[in-house]
């Protein structure tokens, strides 16, 4: 085979026929590659719930899983300011209108919002009445950091050798994650219309000394800025949004 | 008589070479066209790309790659009626290609996903939904 392969390059080299189809070949493959342009457009996405129909929300306060290892950490108005974030990340859509602040406190003075009625949703299509809604939106939240250790690998200059060597250096990585769920309670028939958890991360390297220090600092900027994102993600699922599909254009 | 013949041979070269020359400027004019639209599209200026397409599509209106095109830019501006059409006629003109199947193909299928159906969906401001 090799041979074949052989005698052939050299048939190249002595007959000008064989060159001459072996560089057309190429100008026509070389051609065809070039022929089409990938764009991307814009494509309407329609709402994964009828916006129709439910138009008004009411957000009730969001509630700390019992597994939540951090549970004690976390201040309990936390689960108030996610689900406030919720409620602008809502009203900020033309499609929605959603129950503010100051009602929803009213409204929910000296009711329990603990994990159990997230399942009770004869009680929370009873709130939704009140509120005069058509949807009711809780959910709980679980935010949990892990820790492991990790390698950097670069390079260094060694003046002993004279030149860069390759080099590491290890460190520890501390993620954060927030499991978000989120759920969309029918006020009239009392079903759960949406159930989704949104899984929300972020990554800090650290020393072994700073490690101990994040470990003792405050957390709640970095829940805040994870609740902002998955708050984001529900808000882009339940309304008509743009997204990027590809397609090819003729050159 | 041989001066003769030699004459018309001249002429009808003469005539040959100047329709040869005008069917190449219309391939150019074409060519050019869609360049300028698909640097115009990648600008995201599909307006003017669109209309560009359009006249390549007048010029030459058997060229299945402008109807294409064209189908990009209707699609790419929500004027999915216009571009279902546009499409359907670049796959009859060239069946056999597979980037006009490809491109007909997710177009219909957003319209299934979105229940968009032929009627018209300009896209509506940035502020009316959601950035992705």
């Amino acid at each position: 085979m090799q041979k074949k392969i052989k005698s052939f390059i050299l048939q190249s080299y002595t007959q000008p026929k064989i060159t001459c189809m072996l560089v057309m070949g190429l100008l026509f493959l070389s051609a065809c590659g070039n022929k089409v342009t990938r764009v991307s457009i814009p494509v309407k996405v329609q709402s994964e719930i009828d916006i129709n129909t439910y138009s008004n929300f009411a957000v009730l306060p969001f509630v700390s899983e019992k597994s939540s290892a951090k549970l004690g950490e976390l201040p309990i108005e936390i689960g108030t300011e996610i689900a406030a974030l919720l409620r602008s990340s809502l009203a900020r859509q033309k499609h929605f209108e959603v129950v503010d602040k100051q009602e929803t406190a009213r409204i929910m003075t000296g009711e329990v919002i603990e994990e159990e009625l997230l399942s009770d949703t004869e009680r929370l299509s009873e709130l939704g009445h009140y509120f005069e809604v058509k949807g009711i939106i809780v959910g709980s939240y679980r935010f949990y950091t892990d820790t492991q250790p990790a390698r950097y690998y670069g390079e260094r200059y060694s003046a002993r050798q004279q030149r860069y060597v390759m080099d590491y250096q290890d460190y520890m990585q501390k993620r954060y994650l927030l499991s978000l769920r989120i759920m969309i309670i029918d006020v009239d028939t009392e079903k759960i219309i949406w159930d989704e958890a949104y899984q929300q991360s972020t990554a800090e390297a650290h020393s072994i000394g700073s490690f101990v220090f994040s470990q003792m600092a405050p957390q709640e900027a970095t829940l805040r800025e994870l609740s902002k994102r998955a708050a984001a993600e529900f808000t882009r699922d339940i309304s008509p949004h743009y997204e990027q599909e590809d397609r090819f254009l003729m050159r | 008589m041989q001066q003769k013949y030699t004459r018309i041979q001249l002429a009808s070269v003469f005539v040959l070479l100047i329709l040869i020359g005008c069917a190449s400027h219309d391939v150019t004019r074409v060519e050019d066209y869609n360049q300028f639209a698909i640097k115009a599209a990648q600008a995201g200026l599909w307006n003017e790309a669109i209309f560009r397409w359009q006249q390549a599509v007048s010029i030459d209106p058997d060229n299945a790659g402008a109807h294409n095109n064209l189908g990009v830019g209707y699609e790419a501006l929500g004027k999915i009626a216009e571009a279902v059409s546009a499409y359907q006629r670049a796959t009859e003109l060239d069946p056999d290609s597979k980037y006009y199947r490809i491109n007909y193909r997710r177009c219909r299928l957003h319209i299934r996903r979105s229940g968009v159906d032929s009627e018209e969906t300009q896209p509506e401001s940035s502020e009316e939904l959601v950035e992705n």
